[in-house]
């Protein structure tokens, strides 16, 4: 007896410590990471990206952030904030570490102060743009802090009399066209030249009454009509831009369809839907806590055609692949670090995701894990048109996650191209990919037919011999048994 | 009428039915049991599709394929329209009786339970630009059970076209006043329960 306990001691220990260790490679992380699979149905994915602590004001000893409304990081990585509560501009180096306060500058001589900054966009060249909302006008600095220009009190015939320009949220491309969000502004966002001149509006939501709310409207009086709520289309809530010009813009949808859009130069929006549209979650609670359609409020560009949209009602991150098919979920509304109370910008700085809380007033900062990294590889390598080399990728990713249906279907069509068919249905099947299948499907079965044409036409011979001779013999034993008679 | 006869007569009713279901009415040739039989058989092949038909036509989640609620609910609903039907021609001078009326719906069923298994076994072997042969065939198989139906009534009931489709149109009144009235029946019996089991606690927490 007392030697087998003696046998036992190290066993248990060595139990416990494979228990700590699945521990650390399931990172805890306080929300759910979920996706959708083709059926829209709910199934756990591993997470894609974790906490990774956070910067706060007090953090970088220049006093609690104040419901800041906007982050942007450079393409130095430096990292601007929109402290908005307390009008001022903070500037974080590469490493996070306070570089500057941006508190005021040189308004033609003389001293020139923000009110309620809540957008900030910084160009290449480090040009400043700042969406000055309660001083109702955007201004541009340049690097070294002197004033570059002003855009304030658009004119224009499309623009009412009474309408006063609050800008939000601003993005600016290229060839420093900006784009800008204003508060009641529902015809679109504006775009103004490089000089500062109103050019248009661009991605107009239209407004769409079912025939329903038309009866309804009909049916009512004038006075009724006049009570009930306005059909105006939504507002957009966030604005980036890609570096081909194309600019990404998010809106709330009360009914969960669309929330994302991509407008090109002309204004239309040019985004390719996935299966399940463009809203955040697909299906939600009607009533209670963290219920309703997702709110999208606001979007960043990554490479390669992804973006990650930060949804306000259950605080998660969405993250999409330029055809629209949604890639991985994380994130969600809490106190524990990772989590948020009110999130209300998102950026990227190198692979790290950077989600702004107004409420905390703080950055949470997030890693990718093995899995986030190799979906966001896959994807990358899928945009740039190497299938082949993303077929690798797509199976280190199944190996984490069984029911990724776009490795699937990433796997099976490379399959399809080698000409290995049966392999191809098997991959596209999983990945519930109709389309090809059916054409590995064909390929593959046209395949045995030629293989066994020779076995399949000598099987029709044989029989056409034998039901000919059939048909002789019975004429000639009918004859003989009529000749009988 | 021998029992071979009896169980080929359905092949019989669909290729003649005019004079099939004349003869089940008055001549006793058909047999509610085979009639509850095929609407077993159908319940059966329609679920086999659900599950089994190939993956390009197959559109249904796999994890709602509940065979056996989907053949209960068939005789539920079997059951209901031939009440509806049962209630509105006894009013309106049909001749046909319940059985008949459960036999007509049963035999009608034949040439959905003939083409559905064969469907989709053909349905695992096509790609997706032949899949209308699919449809087709599920669709005719259909449209034939519609036909026969409609002529079945008419037959048993003796009753002219125009006369069956407004019975018809009546008939899924009729269904919805069932439905209506078992809901309402559901939530009262739920009330009375309700109370008794109020009225239980009551006394117990006094006692």
């Amino acid at each position: 007896m007392k030697r087998n306990r003696i046998w036992l001691i190290p066993i248990i220990l060595l139990m416990l410590c494979i228990n700590v260790e699945t521990a650390i490679a399931h990172a805890n992380v306080p929300y759910h990471t979920y996706n959708y699979d083709y059926w829209e149905d709910i199934y756990y994915t591993p997470a894609a990206y974790v906490p990774n602590g956070n910067i706060s004001g007090t953090k970088i000893d220049i006093g609690i952030l104040n419901s800041p409304q906007d982050i942007f990081v450079g393409e130095d990585e430096r990292v601007y904030i929109a402290d908005t509560g307390n009008n001022r501009i903070v500037v974080l180096d590469k490493n996070m570490k306070l570089e500057r306060i941006i508190d005021s500058f040189d308004n033609e001589g003389s001293l020139d102060t923000f009110k309620a900054p809540s957008g900030i966009y910084v160009t290449e060249r480090n040009e400043l743009y700042i969406a000055d909302t309660d001083n109702l006008r955007v201004i541009a600095l340049n690097e070294d802090g002197s004033l570059l220009k002003i855009i304030s009190n658009p004119k224009s015939e499309v623009l009412a009399n009474d309408f006063i320009f609050a800008p939000l949220k601003i993005t600016v491309d290229y060839a420093d066209r900006a784009y800008i969000i204003a508060k009641n502004m529902f015809q679109g966002i504006m775009a103004f030249d490089e000089n500062g001149e109103f050019t248009g509006f661009t991605g107009t939501i239209n407004v769409t009454i079912t025939a329903y709310e038309k009866i309804w409207r009909k049916l009512s009086t004038k006075a009724q009509r006049e009570r009930q709520i306005q059909f105006i289309p939504t507002e957009f809530t966030g604005v980036d831009i890609s570096p081909d010009g194309f600019v990404y813009a998010t809106n709330i949808d009360g009914g969960g369809e669309q929330s994302i859009r991509r407008l090109n130069p002309k204004g239309q929006d040019v985004i390719k839907k996935g299966r399940g549209g463009l809203s955040g979650d697909l299906t939600w609670r009607l009533a209670g806590h963290y219920s309703g359609a997702s709110r999208i409020v606001d979007i960043v560009y990554r490479d390669n055609g992804i973006y990650s949209v930060v949804d306000k009602t259950r605080g998660r991150i969405f993250t999409y692949d330029h055809e629209g098919n949604l890639l991985y979920i994380f994130g969600g509304m809490g106190s524990q670090e990772g989590t948020f109370k009110n999130p209300v910008a998102i950026e990227e700085k190198g692979e790290e995701i950077l989600v702004l809380d107004s409420y905390r007033g703080e950055i949470l900062r997030f890693l990718p894990t093995q899995y986030g990294r190799l979906i966001n590889e896959a994807v990358s390598l899928r945009f740039d048109g190497d299938e082949a080399s993303a077929v690798n990728v797509w199976k280190q990713v199944l190996e984490l996650d069984s029911n990724f249906e776009l490795a699937y279907v990433g796997i099976g069509k490379s399959y399809l191209a080698a000409g290995d068919n049966k392999k191809a249905m098997e991959y596209l099947k999983l990945g519930m990919d109709r389309e090809y299948y059916s054409i590995a499907y064909k390929r593959y079965r046209d395949d045995i037919l030629k293989d066994n044409l020779s076995y399949i036409l000598t099987g029709a011979m044989v029989l056409i011999v034998v039901l000919s001779l059939r048909s002789v013999i019975n004429k000639k034993m009918g004859r003989r048994v009529v000749e009988d008679e | 009428m021998s029992k071979k006869e009896k169980l080929l007569y359905p092949f019989y009713v669909i290729s003649h039915p005019f004079d099939g279901f004349y003869e089940v009415r008055h001549r006793g040739k058909g047999s509610v049991s085979l009639a509850l039989l095929l609407i077993f058989l159908f319940g059966l092949s329609f679920s086999l599709n659900r599950r089994y038909a190939g993956f390009v036509v197959n559109l249904i989640n796999p994890r709602h394929v509940d065979s056996r609620a989907e053949i209960i609910g068939i005789f539920l609903a079997v059951i209901l329209f031939a009440t509806a039907n049962w209630s509105i021609t006894c009013l309106m001078e049909g001749e046909g009786r319940f059985k008949d009326i459960i036999t007509v719906i049963g035999y009608s069923m034949l040439p959905m339970v003939i083409v559905f298994v064969p469907a989709t076994f053909i349905s695992r072997f096509i790609a997706s630009d032949e899949e209308s042969i699919y449809y087709l065939i599920i669709s005719l198989s259909i449209i034939y059970f519609v036909i026969l139906l409609l002529i079945g009534i008419m037959v048993i009931h003796n009753f002219g076209f125009g006369k069956t489709l407004g019975t018809l149109l009546l008939t899924f009144v009729a269904l919805l006043l069932i439905i209506f009235i078992i809901l309402l029946l559901l939530s009262l019996i739920n009330q009375v329960w309700l109370f008794l089991q109020s009225v239980y606690t009551e006394l117990i927490m006094r006692g």
